[in-house]
């Protein structure tokens, strides 16, 4: 009968290609780990250098590194950057595709931790750096808290310590509390200046009838959890857990405390009616809008346009232990140089630009927020920016950055988005969550040895 | 005489023999073309599905592994139970409420039907992604449907409904519903109409009823059309992935995953690809599976 034909005709079919590809794929060679031994940092007499870049920039972001570039070749005019720009996801996703190609990119951003830089380093598909961190003093010059943040270990167990593999940039994303400043003034309010004055504010808001914090957790979002544990946790624990210490455990790390904290205000009636039924944009467009006192957010993802920028500020609130300011934050992406390259020193040369003062100036012009430049200043009449670069420069001074907890493991940011609504929904307690979220770690470092 | 005879029977033969031939030339290159973008990945998902491997690095033997985790890890198997409550949004309600619709419309003729079917069928050509967008919207807490409920005076029904987590799933399962209805309808209508008058005027003759008439005569008569139907939303509930991905991405909790949200989020989430190959097997098989016994049953007598 035409149904059996046809399902042996595919079996068959299925046989023949199975014998065509019968060994075992990926097998990219590992042997790559070992940094280029001659290094150089004269990029002048490097010759004329055409180098392919890709990154997932768009908007002012993308502004932003099409002033760095022109900046680049205008100090090197031997050196032409071609920029290719796709967005996140599509990058993300393919990255490692095109890297394996003879024809790709010179230079990419990648995404910190184990799904995308961890499995390319691994995958020997991007450059070991340790020559120009030293030629370069890139240990010396960032903060150990965010050096960590590209480095591995070449035996790839463990992150965070080891080789660089990727460089930050004189840019930052952080989690913070955003405060819409009119708000504040018409409740009689001042921007709280710690965990317990933020407490008491949102009481007061509530009472007054406001939106103490403008939150919806439709599709699973984690800032006001993430912000407040990096409030709660010891800064060296916290760092430690993510980059896979099996000996620091997730209750020692503040996670516990922090979800019950998000739980209480959830009870409390500090987040929208119906916060489970908003998604992440609406929830955006409604603090812009003018909904809500305070929210927890990445910077620059409210998107406030130049005006709005004076009417909402941002604080990274001390930790409550008193013992100076941890805040979670990472560069906005992690540049890394292709092993197929052929001018590694002249890319390498560019990571170190996009590193510098000028870069950092760079981005604050363009109201984004910079990193490793302290005397970048930003335009007075931005409350947020203001506030925002602050931050950064307090966290820079502290060394005060932990990492998205999600780096932990590739799936942790699932789990703790799922299991964060069953928390909300009264369906998981919060030391469940805790235990859900170490077993999600220890199944990924099990997997790992 | 009989000499002549058997070498006309071998040139029709030999005739018969190289029409097959060309034919099967001319079937070679999309032949080669279907091997090449179906087989072939086919092929390689299957092999993958063996392997733990993270997409770019050395892979592993792992054997049976993924499939095991698929069908033993909590949250994996649940993404069964979540498909067969969708299976009864897409196929068994659309299916029912089409035969209903198509019997009706098809008893007594009305003046503007083509506009009925128009707009019923309306939705199947939309893009899922513009259906569950517009859906996101209607289920918003202050969305249409809410609005709607509290003005007539039921306060208590309003919900967040796509962040709750028992009504998630069925809110999902209705939009499959609306898209798939108005496909059912018109292909039962049509398959009515094709159904000879001839076997009407006998049944009425012989005393039936409409209810009588439609089990006697309209829903023998589409069995091929049920057939096809069955197939094509069972399926279809099998691998919804852009209405999920698009309004809840399987929240709230994991209580709307889906196996091809699964997948996805194995393969493009997460450097599980042998884990998604798997995954992938296994929902092929299965659709493959559906469509042999529905044939099957179908075509019997």
């Amino acid at each position: 009968m035409s149904v059996r034909k046809a399902i042996a005709g595919v079996a068959a079919g299925l046989a023949l290609s199975l014998g065509l590809t019968a060994c075992s794929p990926g097998g990219g060679s590992t042997d790559k780990a070992e940094a280029p031994s001659t290094v150089s940092t004269d990029v002048a007499s490097a010759g004329a250098v055409t180098l392919k870049f890709t990154d997932f920039w768009g908007a002012a972001e993308g502004e932003w590194i099409k002033q760095v570039i022109t900046d680049f070749q205008k100090k090197y005019p031997n050196v032409t950057i071609q920029r290719t720009t796709e967005d996140w996801g599509q990058l993300n996703s393919t990255l490692n595709l095109q890297l394996q190609d003879d024809g790709g990119p010179d230079i990419a951003t990648a995404n910190n931790g184990w799904q995308s830089l961890g499995t390319l380093a691994k995958g020997g598909l991007v450059l070991n750096l340790d020559a120009y961190a030293k030629a370069y003093g890139w240990d010396k010059e960032v903060p150990t808290t965010i050096a960590r943040q590209n480095q591995f270990t070449t035996d790839f167990k463990t992150m965070g310590s080891g080789s660089w593999f990727s460089t930050p940039m004189a840019r930052t994303s952080l989690i913070g509390l955003y405060y819409n400043a009119d708000k504040l003034k018409s409740l009689g309010i001042d921007p709280p200046a710690s965990l317990a004055d933020l407490e008491t504010a949102a009481a007061k808001a509530k009472a007054a009838g406001e939106v103490p914090f403008e939150y919806g957790s439709l599709d699973s979002s984690t800032t006001v959890l993430l912000g407040v544990q990096a409030l709660l946790a010891d800064k060296k624990k916290l760092n430690d857990y993510i980059y896979d210490d099996p000996s620091v455990k997730a209750a020692d790390v503040g996670m516990t405390e922090a979800i019950t904290l998000v739980k209480k205000w959830a009870d409390e009636g500090y987040y929208p009616k119906n916060y489970q039924g908003i998604d992440y944009q609406t929830a955006v467009a409604n603090y812009v809008g003018g909904k809500g006192v305070f929210r927890w957010e990445y910077t620059g993802s409210l998107g406030l346009n130049a005006s709005q920028q004076g009417h909402y500020g941002y604080i990274q609130l001390p930790q409550q232990s008193g013992s100076g300011t941890v805040g979670v934050g990472a560069a906005p992406g992690a540049m890394v140089v292709s092993s197929k390259s052929k001018h590694p020193d002249v890319a390498a040369a560019f990571l170190d630009y996009m590193m510098s003062a000028e870069t950092g100036q760079a981005a604050v012009d363009r109201g984004l927020v910079p990193a490793l430049s302290p005397d970048a200043k930003a335009p007075a009449s931005s409350l947020s920016l203001t506030g925002e670069s602050a931050a950064a420069a307090k966290l820079d001074s502290d060394d005060g950055y932990v990492p998205y907890f999600d780096w932990s493991s590739p799936t942790m940011l699932d789990t703790i988005g799922a299991n964060l609504q069953l928390v909300l929904a009264g369906k998981m307690t919060p030391d469940k969550f805790t235990e859900a979220v170490d077993k999600d770690r220890d199944a990924f470092l099990a997997q790992q040895s | 005489m009989a000499a002549s005879s058997s070498a006309t029977v071998v040139r029709r033969r030999s005739l018969r023999r190289r029409t097959r031939w060309v034919g099967l030339g001319f079937a070679a290159l999309p032949l080669g073309l279907y091997a090449l973008v179906v087989l072939v990945p086919l092929a390689q998902s299957f092999q993958y599905s063996f392997f733990k491997w993270d997409g770019v690095t050395a892979s592993t033997w792992v054997g049976f592994d993924n499939y095991v985790s698929f069908v033993t890890d909590p949250v994996l198997r649940s993404t069964f139970g979540h498909v067969l409550v969708l299976i009864g949004f897409f196929a068994l309600l659309p299916i029912a409420l089409g035969l209903l619709s198509a019997a009706l419309l098809t008893r007594a003729k009305q003046p503007g039907m083509a506009v009925y079917r128009w707009i019923f069928f309306l939705p199947q050509v939309m893009t899922t992604v513009v259906i569950a967008l517009v859906f996101k919207r209607i289920y918003a807490p202050d969305g249409p449907l809410n609005t709607a409920l509290r003005a007539v005076g039921l306060d208590s029904f309003a919900k967040t409904w796509l962040g709750d987590f028992t009504w998630a799933l069925p809110a999902l399962g209705l939009i499959g519903t609306w898209v798939t209805f108005g496909f059912c309808m018109v292909l039962f209508i049509s398959g009515t109409s094709a159904i000879a008058p001839e076997l009407y005027e006998a049944a009425r003759m012989d005393g039936a009823g409409p209810v009588r008439e439609f089990f006697a005569v309209t829903l023998p008569g589409l069995r091929g059309q049920l057939a096809v139907a069955l197939t094509l939303t069972i399926t279809a509930a099998l691998r919804t992935f852009d209405l999920v991905w698009i309004t809840t991405h399987g929240g709230p909790g994991t209580s709307t995953l889906t196996p091809a949200v699964a997948l996805y989020k194995a393969a493009f989430q997460n450097p599980q690809v042998g884990l998604a190959a798997a995954i992938g097997v296994v929902m092929a098989a299965l659709c493959l599976v559906i469509a042999v016994v529905i044939t099957r049953l179908s075509e019997r007598d």
